[in-house]
């Protein structure tokens, strides 16, 4: 019947589609059961890994805490343990407590999404876990983590030498065991032996529910705590840097100056060990460990560049201070000038084949006349490292050229130098270390061809490249580190080493697992009168009346005897004259005679002269977008008819102030390099800043660093 | 006379016996749904300190009323239900309206519940039985062996106005389910093959045209996809659906016996009390459990196909073959659903499930139907059928 068959089709349809479930349910229960308790199995362990103590770091007495890690805490929310209706409470409650917006922690529970563990915020204070931990049923779902935090007691002291530690960089990834959760060390020591100081991870294997509660241990693994660091650094030593690189800043302020930086090495040149490596201004590496970091705090050290150690990565030209180079050069290779001295044959010393007669300035083919910073007269190859004499190691510097080829290869200076450590890096154990630059034809054409903007665009090396490279100026640029450690191998006899900050690792059990076994970069072949005459001149630096420390150490104290060193003034920015223009004490009647006088003057159009009126807007004071030479300057000054409300303006040059010092110097011990960004003069500046760090190291009885001589 | 005498005796005691089957399966089917309630939900209450068998006792408590509900429902005579059904149709309408209002509850994205002091009252489950019983009584009114196309737009228009009330829930699971029903029923009221196949068709139309004119709201849209296994959604309905299948095949033939199952114990099946209990039977009792459980819903819904079989009247047929669709329904999606045949839809099962509202809305359904079954006749000429 047709009632009856439409009730057996939908009864056949209903017995299908309950065949189809027991189909599906043997498949399901009986054919792929194994697998099936394997994933099961799987699911049922959780793998925590255990962040391994991370070694601490010393100072070289090894009782200095310059680095640690202590407990900390943090609240971790477990979602999937969070009843949803008690989700809202618990917000509250998490924002109540710790003094968070309640939209804030919302945001967190919602990019973390569903049944998600995460980490609220950094660390807690012990009181808010203990509150946790006490009112637990207010806070379902949440658990107090131990968390190790890193922690630097000595403040933004020896910042730069220890680094820092945050989330790690790609490279860092590719490490093996390192995840994304993990921290590693960014920057200095940190960075440099994070393999050693961060340990290995353990772990432990637990079979836990869904909701994530632990039902028991399957496995453990110890974690192996990371090695404690011993370093060279002498930490009262590289306080008293600190200070004095702080003072050095004062003192150029107070010279009209405006220092944007300083750095400091003292190298041990026996072995190479570093005592102190300062860069002010430093940080406060804690301000990393927690990862919070306010934004203001971030734009300031981002303003002064602090998180970059200048003592190895900031490259500045060396200026007179690399003039020991051609020094040890002219002695070594008895080349010694003879440029100009035709004039002057009666007034050398005919019995010093190094006499020299420095009238002051010196003229080369196509290259501007150079001019010494100062008059110097009847030197010799001492006198003239103790004056720095310019003319001097120009003069060096044009034998070398004048007979490059014949008795030498042109790169002889070069060759010198590189054999120094310049143009490489020294392989101290910090990372991001700069090589510097020592400058040849070579170098000269690459960057010329390639239009990097380095060197000139006209013209080939020239003589005159060699020269400026003589006395430490054009494109030869090293870092404080790189010229300290030039100095140790020169007053060492010859013994480059590679710097070492880290002395040793030693694990828990006091085991050495690493040494930083004192390494030898270079043997420079240096005869041992050249070593002894290089330190009897450095000491004339600061001893001998005309030595262009000697302002600076006065009064040093007894041990002045055992103190020896070379000033450095690198010139950053010439000196320059520019017009400034007063509108408002410009008669409106007169403006356009001014700006025609100015264009004809200036030899610019008068358009190009009115623009800059219009730009600057009307009764406002500006300056004239033009360096005007000296004679323009004074030629402006004497018409003041002419040019109603025009003034010359002199914009002093800028100098970066160089001290390297040697003592004691029988049998030195300490090479100390001050490098003060545009501080001024070598002699004024760096020298006392350095003579302070050398008394300090001689024992004697440290005096306020005051200005020194203006010298070169 | 006096034969005559005997036969109105026994005819009136045949009439009267209820349908035992039909109980034993249900009552079955409700026991083993508390056990697994019990075993599901007390490691977690003991762990939050709360009483271990407290869901299950609150289950018993829903069962008891149910038992309730059944009686009463048999008691009332199918002619009086015939009767009552606009009245049913139109409190539900009203109930599903105030569940929009601020006066219901929004929990888990969907506006479904609302809140009576201890318990919340869930509409659209009780409007499951309450659309069988009006389209019962509409398509009994069709005397001839042929459904009409104005019959047809009747029926497909009672079922409109609920389904488009609890669209907005949303709760697609009780849509889906409402055209199932309708389906079924308008089949075995007699429809043609080609018209059900063609009210088939429209429905995608209408479906894809409400895709296409962006009649459905953003939200409207962001929670249909959320049932439909994109987007976010995606990843918690997988996990759903990956534990509830490990569970399930962690079972094997005779499973891993009460409380045993690590699935079950370390709570890894999300929702296991409510839509995916039955992964607790397939874990801890094994494909012999699983298939019991089956057997008995297969008992059930021959036995509401035999009470429409033995139906004096074409309202009482329909109303055991639709009764019957929507226990088949439930079964299939939510069982296919934890086997990762079905898509996730929020569809209880039948009898074991933890939920108050859809245990009554069965029992009064099942209630409605066994009150056909005890007014039937025994005499196949007073029948419906046959």
């Amino acid at each position: 019947m047709n009632r009856a068959w439409r009730l057996v089709a939908v009864g056949a349809v209903f017995a299908s589609l309950f065949t189809v479930l027991v189909l599906r349910l043997w498949y399901l229960q009986v054919s792929t059961l194994a697998s099936a308790l394997e994933v099961a199995e799987q699911q049922q362990i959780r793998v925590v890994a255990i962040e391994a103590p991370r070694g601490d770091i010393y100072d070289r007495t090894g009782t200095v805490l310059l680095a640690g890690t202590v407990a900390s805490r943090r609240l971790v929310i477990d979602r999937k343990l969070v009843p949803e209706e008690r989700e809202e409470a618990l917000i509250n409650h998490l924002a109540a407590l710790l003094g968070m917006p309640a939209s804030d922690i919302r945001s967190r529970f919602d990019e973390a999404g569903e049944g998600a563990r995460f980490p609220l915020g950094e660390e807690i204070s012990e009181s808010v876990a203990v509150f946790v931990l006490e009112h637990i049923e207010d806070f379902p779902g949440i658990v107090v983590e131990p968390v190790p935090v890193r922690v630097y007691p000595q403040g933004e002291t020896a910042a730069h030498v220890l680094g820092y530690i945050g989330a790690p960089a790609d490279e860092d990834l590719e490490r093996p065991g390192i995840t994304v959760r993990d921290r590693v060390g960014r920057f200095g020591i940190e960075k440099e032996y994070d393999g050693l100081l961060r340990g290995t991870s353990g772990r432990i294997t637990y079979r836990v529910n869904a909701g994530g509660q632990v039902l028991g241990i399957i496995d453990e693994v110890v974690p192996r705590a990371g090695g404690t660091a011993i370093t060279n650094i002498d930490f009262a030593l590289q306080e008293f840097v600190e200070r004095a690189l702080y003072d050095g800043i004062s003192l150029s302020r107070r010279d009209g100056k405006e220092p944007v930086r300083a750095a400091a090495v003292v190298l041990d040149p026996r072995d190479g060990s570093v005592l102190a490596l300062a860069s002010v201004p430093a940080f406060d590496p804690s301000l990393f460990s927690t990862g919070r970091i306010s934004d203001e705090e971030w734009a300031r050290l981002q303003e002064t560049a602090a998180l970059n150690n200048f003592a190895i990565q900031g490259l500045y030209p060396p200026a007179s201070a690399f003039k020991v180079v051609p020094y040890t050069l002219a002695l070594e290779e008895e080349i010694y000038p003879t440029i100009e001295q035709e004039q002057y044959a009666d007034r050398l010393d005919p019995n010093d084949p190094t006499s020299f007669y420095a009238d002051g300035d010196l003229k080369f083919p196509n290259t501007p006349l150079l001019r010494d910073w100062k008059v110097h007269g009847l030197v010799n190859i001492h006198s003239s490292l103790q004056v720095s004499s310019d003319n001097y190691y120009w003069g060096i510097a044009l034998e070398v050229w004048n007979r490059a080829g014949l008795d030498w290869s042109e790169n002889l200076l070069q060759n010198w130098a590189r054999s120094m450590g310049f143009g490489m890096a020294t392989g101290i154990d910090l990372p991001f270390e700069q090589a510097g630059i020592v400058p040849d034809r070579e170098w000269f054409q690459y960057h010329q061809i390639n239009k990097t903007g380095l060197v000139r665009l006209d013209g080939a090396w020239s003589g005159g490249d060699l020269m400026n490279m003589a006395i430490g100026q054009g494109a030869m640029v090293c870092t404080p580190l790189q010229l300290a450690n030039a100095y140790a191998a020169l007053v060492n006899g010859g013994t480059l080493w590679r710097p070492r900050v880290v002395a040793e690792l030693r694990d828990s059990a006091d085991r050495t697992i690493f040494t930083n076994v004192p390494s030898v970069v270079s043997l420079v072949d240096i005869q041992p009168e050249t070593v002894a005459s290089l330190r009897a001149d450095l000491h004339g630096v600061v001893a001998s009346d005309k030595g262009t420390a000697y302002a600076a150490f006065r009064d040093f104290g007894e041990s002045l005897s055992q103190v020896g060193g070379k000033t450095g003034t690198a010139q950053i920015r010439l000196p320059y004259d520019e017009l400034v223009i007063d509108q408002a004490a410009v008669p409106s009647w007169r403006e356009a005679e001014l700006i025609a006088n100015l264009a004809v003057l200036l030899g610019e159009s008068v358009v190009e002269i009115r623009a800059q009126f219009e730009a600057a807007g009307d009764g406002a004071t500006f300056t004239l977008a033009a360096q005007v030479t000296e004679a323009t300057a004074d030629f402006v000054e004497e018409r003041p008819e002419d040019f109603p409300g025009v003034t010359v303006q002199s914009i002093p040059e800028v100098d970066t102030a160089w001290f390297v010092g040697v003592a004691p110097l029988d049998n030195p011990q300490y090479v100390v390099a001050v490098v003060i960004e545009e501080g001024g003069s070598g002699g004024k500046i760096a020298a006392p800043t350095a003579r302070a760090i050398l008394q300090y190291l001689m024992g004697e009885e440290v005096q306020a660093i005051r200005g020194g001589e203006d010298t070169d | 006379m006096a034969v005559l005498g005997e036969i109105t005796l026994k005819t009136r005691r045949a009439r009267s016996r209820p349908d035992l089957l039909l109980i034993l399966g249900v009552a079955a089917l409700s026991a083993l749904g508390l056990l697994m309630i019990y075993t599901v939900t007390a490691p977690r209450n003991e762990a939050g300190g709360l009483d271990p068998a407290g869901d299950m006792v609150r289950q018993a408590f829903f069962m008891a009323t149910g038992v309730v509900v059944f009686s009463v429902g048999s008691f009332i005579s199918d002619r009086r239900w015939k009767a009552l059904s606009p009245y049913a149709y139109l409190a539900t309408v009203l109930l599903l309206l105030v569940v929009l209002t601020p006066l219901g509850t929004l929990r888990s994205g969907a506006q479904r519940w609302i809140p009576l002091g201890p318990i919340d009252l869930q509409p659209s489950e009780f409007a499951k039985p309450a659309m069988i019983l009006v389209l019962a009584a509409l398509l009994s009114a069709t005397e001839g062996a042929r459904v009409g196309w104005a019959r047809i737009g009747q029926a497909v228009a009672l079922m409109a106005v609920p389904s488009a009330l609890i669209f907005v829930q949303p709760d697609l699971g009780t849509m889906l389910t409402f055209g199932f029903i309708t389906l079924v029923m308008l089949f075995v009221a007699g429809a043609g093959v080609r018209q059900i196949a063609l009210l088939l068709v429209g429905a995608l139309i209408a479906v894809a045209i409400a895709f296409q004119m962006d009649i459905l709201k953003e939200y409207q849209l962001d929670r249909l996809t959320g049932f439909l296994n994109s987007g976010e959604a995606e990843l918690t309905l997988n996990y759903n659906q990956t534990q509830s299948q490990i569970a399930i095949a962690s079972g094997g033939l005779f499973g891993r016996g009460l409380s045993q199952g690590t699935q079950t114990n370390g709570a890894f099946v999300p929702a296991q009390r409510t839509d995916f209990i039955f992964t607790a039977v397939a874990e801890q009792l094994g494909f012999a459990g699983s298939a019991l459980v089956l057997a008995l819903f297969a008992l059930v819904v021959w036995r509401l196909l035999m009470t429409a079989a033995a139906a004096r009247d074409r309202f009482g047929y329909l109303l055991g073959v639709g009764t019957a669709a929507m226990v088949v329904f439930h079964v299939f999606v939510n069982v296919g659903m934890t086997q990762r045949l079905m898509p996730v839809t929020g569809l209880p099962l039948p009898f074991m499930s933890y939920g108050g509202s859809f245990y009554l809305a069965m029992a009064l359904g099942l209630g409605m139907v066994h009150s056909v079954w005890l007014r039937r006749s025994p005499v196949p000429g007073e029948r419906f059928l046959l």
